[in-house]
């Protein structure tokens, strides 16, 4: 008779071995992640450089406080970041376990294509006579800026709607910042964030398909989006970090690291701003952009009891269904960001 | 020890004997006459002459569709009439015939068998995919006599490909419907030709024996065609250069149609194999193989429940698969429309052409779909709503009825919504039918720019 561990460890070592461990590999080397080795190397030079310059140090002491600002044991191995990297890790199998049930993208693409088929039929190929490269410069542009609001709108919704923001409470909650407090996100964010992104690019597949007549090329460097290249590779990693750079002026197009930060700021005036991610566009025309300002001396977090120096993963996966399930009439006038008193009864 | 080791030489040399005379377990060619009383000289009680004959009538006849002149020619629609619902002896091979080195062995249908034709064996039931509900042998038959007077077969005014339509009909109205409603539907139940009894008075194969191997010879593949890949296949059909050399099993420099040749529906299987996303043609062999073992290893004993049920589950995988590779063709060739269409709206009138044959392959394949043993309904409905009785012309034209005289009605059309109504028949056999080859996908460009975009970072947030 086989025995369960004979059947079982093999199937688990293979799992671990071909789909585990190249899956979070791939966020490490695939230039479309953000944590890819490259972009995190250019975040670090970045930042060097900034606190050089802007700090008026020498080379030596700007790589030193660099270094400290990034890299410091302090900051990396906090036990807010110590949370991080767990989440990354039981996060990341979660997703691959859940992914079969996620609906697929070429799915949702062929129904949006026939959509528009059906209500537009004299729609298809109105664009066929074009050159090729206006086909790819168009959809590599609208891509990225639809998948940059659509990423400021979902966000706004994660803060502004109670139950989501229970959720969401999970990636502020993150006391220190580095670039992997990227993955420090409940797996239902993370779900919904899949969903969006499958919506986003079915649908900017589709229509191009539809009004082009034909499949377009994206315009990309190492197999990525030229424009999420030049985002991810300008110092995207430095949001989620502890140096404030900040764009001046620009910032009114463009989201700085330092506005980021600001958004995680734990200080009540902060709260519910910048939500953008690349632009900040959006922040400014729903009223919700906040430019930062030289040192701000933030703290990061949620000013509450309940979440403060608490960075277990009881606390960061059970605790927001906790609240949605005793507490689903959450008073929809208050803040979700304000911390209140029905949160604090539940431990 | 010398009668020990006599009675070992002749162990061995009886082996040796033997061994030669042992089918090749690939090969659907060899099976022991098992009938119960039979005292004939056959040793072999395999036999599909019939469905071979019935394969070089077909590729005859569609070779013959295409030699009009573009006037009426009552002589050209006799000769037709007489390889589809004749039984006329003395019937030359029309196709295949030998080229170059693939040189083949018959010129004669009679050589491979006698007295048979096509009408016989079509699918009586009305089709609902043309207008006037005609019988199946009714509209190869309005199509023979259309083909007659058309210019190499083709009307390029309303779009017909006659050759096209008629041949792809077929395939599926005699050959698939044969097979699956016929052979291994009810011929496989205990009541109908029972397995100790012979096929057929004095007959040397039995009643499952013989049901069996008719449904195997309408398939079309060569007898070791599980030896071959589906490019080899593929390639017998189209009688390349080189391909006689895997074609001819035997050895004696002639391809036999009986045995060796690569026929329509297997070499449509084919076709689908090789882009190696499906292996339809070895799974069908397979199937058919491991049926006909079972029933040999009956012995001409009466089949019990179990080996029923389990040659029933090799019909069901049969029937499954082939109808695959149908479906599979009407993916195909909706996916060349739809590029014709867009090439057509782009001002290339050399394309209308290439369409119309394209067209006729898709109607042919869609009308056969719907000739097997199920009856598609809420698929089949759609399907001829999507295709239509003609295709969308350049001048936005479309054949919707034919009057009681035969000719052709038509109304209009748009070529936009056609091009939609042929990516709708490309998800349906998708939905339908779980087709994986997807040959000429027209929304596989979606599925690579889907890829390119990767799951990225679409599952982080800020």
């Amino acid at each position: 008779m086989v025995k369960f561990y004979e059947c079982t460890k093999p199937m688990i070592i293979d799992w671990i071995s071909q789909e585990y461990i190249p899956h979070l590999t791939a966020s490490f080397t695939d230039p479309q992640k953000r944590v890819s080795i490259g972009y995190l190397f250019a975040a670090f030079i970045i930042a060097i450089i900034w606190i050089t310059v802007a700090k008026k140090q020498t080379f030596r002491r700007g790589f030193v406080l660099g270094l400290k600002k990034m890299i410091g044991l302090s900051i990396i191995w906090s036990k807010s970041s110590r949370a991080d990297y767990k989440l990354l890790l039981i996060n990341k199998a979660l997703l691959i376990l859940l992914s079969p049930f996620l609906v697929a993208r070429l799915t949702v693409a062929t129904a949006i294509f026939f959509y528009l088929k059906e209500i537009f039929p004299y729609g298809s190929g109105i664009f066929a006579d074009s050159p090729i490269w206006i086909a790819s410069v168009t959809y590599t542009v609208f891509l990225f800026l639809f998948d940059d609001f659509s990423r400021f709108a979902v966000h706004l919704g994660l803060h502004k709607i109670p139950i989501l923001w229970a959720f969401h409470k999970t990636h502020h909650s993150a006391e220190t910042l580095t670039p992997f407090t990227v993955f420090r996100a409940h797996p239902v964010e993370s779900v919904i964030f899949s969903l969006r992104g499958t919506i986003v690019q079915s649908v900017a597949v589709s229509l191009f398909i539809f009004v082009f007549g034909t499949s377009i090329e994206l315009l990309t460097i190492y197999g990525t989006s030229i424009l999420l290249f030049a985002f991810n590779a300008t110092g995207a990693n430095l949001r989620h970090s502890h140096v404030p750079i900040s764009y001046g002026k620009i910032e009114k197009f463009f989201m700085s690291p330092a506005q980021h930060q600001l958004h995680h700021s734990s200080a009540k005036q902060h709260h519910d701003k910048n939500f953008g991610v690349a632009l900040s566009i959006w922040d400014n025309w729903a009223k919700t952009l906040h430019f930062s300002h030289g040192e701000m001396g933030l703290s990061f977090g949620v000013k509450s009891e309940l979440y403060q120096n608490n960075h277990s993963l009881f606390s960061l996966y059970l605790r927001p269904f906790q609240e949605v399930i005793k507490y689903p009439k959450i008073n929809s006038e208050t803040k979700p960001r304000e911390e209140n008193v029905v949160f604090k009864k539940i431990i | 020890m010398t009668k020990k080791l006599l009675a070992g030489a002749i162990a061995l040399a009886g082996t040796a004997l033997v061994l030669p005379a042992c089918a090749d377990p690939d090969i659907y060619g060899t099976f022991p006459v098992t009938v119960k009383g039979y005292s004939g000289s056959k040793t072999n009680s395999v036999a599909y002459t019939g469905q071979i004959a019935r394969h070089v009538l077909h590729d005859s006849l569609k070779k013959l569709a295409g030699k009009g002149n573009g006037k009426p020619n009552p002589a050209l629609k006799a000769e037709m009439m007489s390889y589809f619902a004749q039984k006329t002896p003395g019937r030359t091979i029309i196709a295949p015939t030998s080229k170059k080195k693939f040189v083949i062995k018959q010129t004669g249908v009679d050589q491979i068998s006698k007295k048979k034709n096509l009408a016989g064996k079509t699918y009586k039931g009305n089709i609902s995919g043309m207008p006037n509900n005609m019988t199946g042998p009714q509209l190869i038959s309005f199509w023979i006599d259309k083909a007659s007077s058309a210019k190499k077969g083709v009307d390029m005014a309303n779009g017909y490909n006659y050759p096209q339509l008629i041949s792809k009909f077929i395939l599926g109205a005699v050959f698939y419907n044969q097979a699956v409603d016929n052979y291994l539907d009810e011929k496989m139940t205990a009541k109908k030709k029972p397995n100790n009894k012979p096929y057929k008075k004095g007959a040397y194969y039995t009643g499952k024996e013989h049901s069996w191997d008719e449904a195997f010879g309408y398939f079309g593949t060569p007898a070791h065609g599980l030896s071959l890949t589906p490019k080899q296949l593929y390639n017998i059909a189209k009688r390349k250069p080189g391909a006689e050399k895997y074609a001819d099993k035997n050895g004696d420099g002639k391809i036999d149609l009986y045995k060796e040749y690569t026929f329509g529906p297997a070499y449509y299987a084919a076709g689908a194999d090789k882009t190696g996303k499906t292996s339809y043609g070895k799974t069908i062999t397979q199937a058919f193989l491991d049926g006909r073992k079972v029933i040999a290893n009956a012995d001409g004993k009466k089949l019990t429940k179990a080996q029923l049920a389990k040659l029933q589950g090799l019909a069901k995988t049969i029937e499954t698969n082939w109808e695959k590779t149908i479906a599979e063709a009407v993916f195909k060739y909706a996916g060349s429309c739809y590029k014709d269409l867009a090439a057509i709206k782009s001002g290339n009138k050399k394309t209308l052409k290439k369409y119309i044959k394209h067209w006729g392959e898709l109607k042919g394949f869609s009308l056969a779909l719907q000739a097997g043993r199920k009856n598609l309904g809420e698929v089949g409905a759609k399907l001829n709503r999507l295709i239509g009785f003609g295709p969308v012309m350049p001048n936005q034209s479309q054949v919707n009825d034919i009057d009681s005289k035969g000719n052709y009605v038509k109304g209009s059309g748009s070529i936009d919504n056609y091009m939609g109504h042929m990516l709708k028949t490309q998800k349906l056999m998708i939905d339908a039918f779980g087709i994986k080859a997807r040959m000429k996908d027209q929304t596989k460009g979606m599925d690579a720019m889907l890829k390119k975009l990767g799951s990225g970072s679409s599952a982080e947030n800020d």
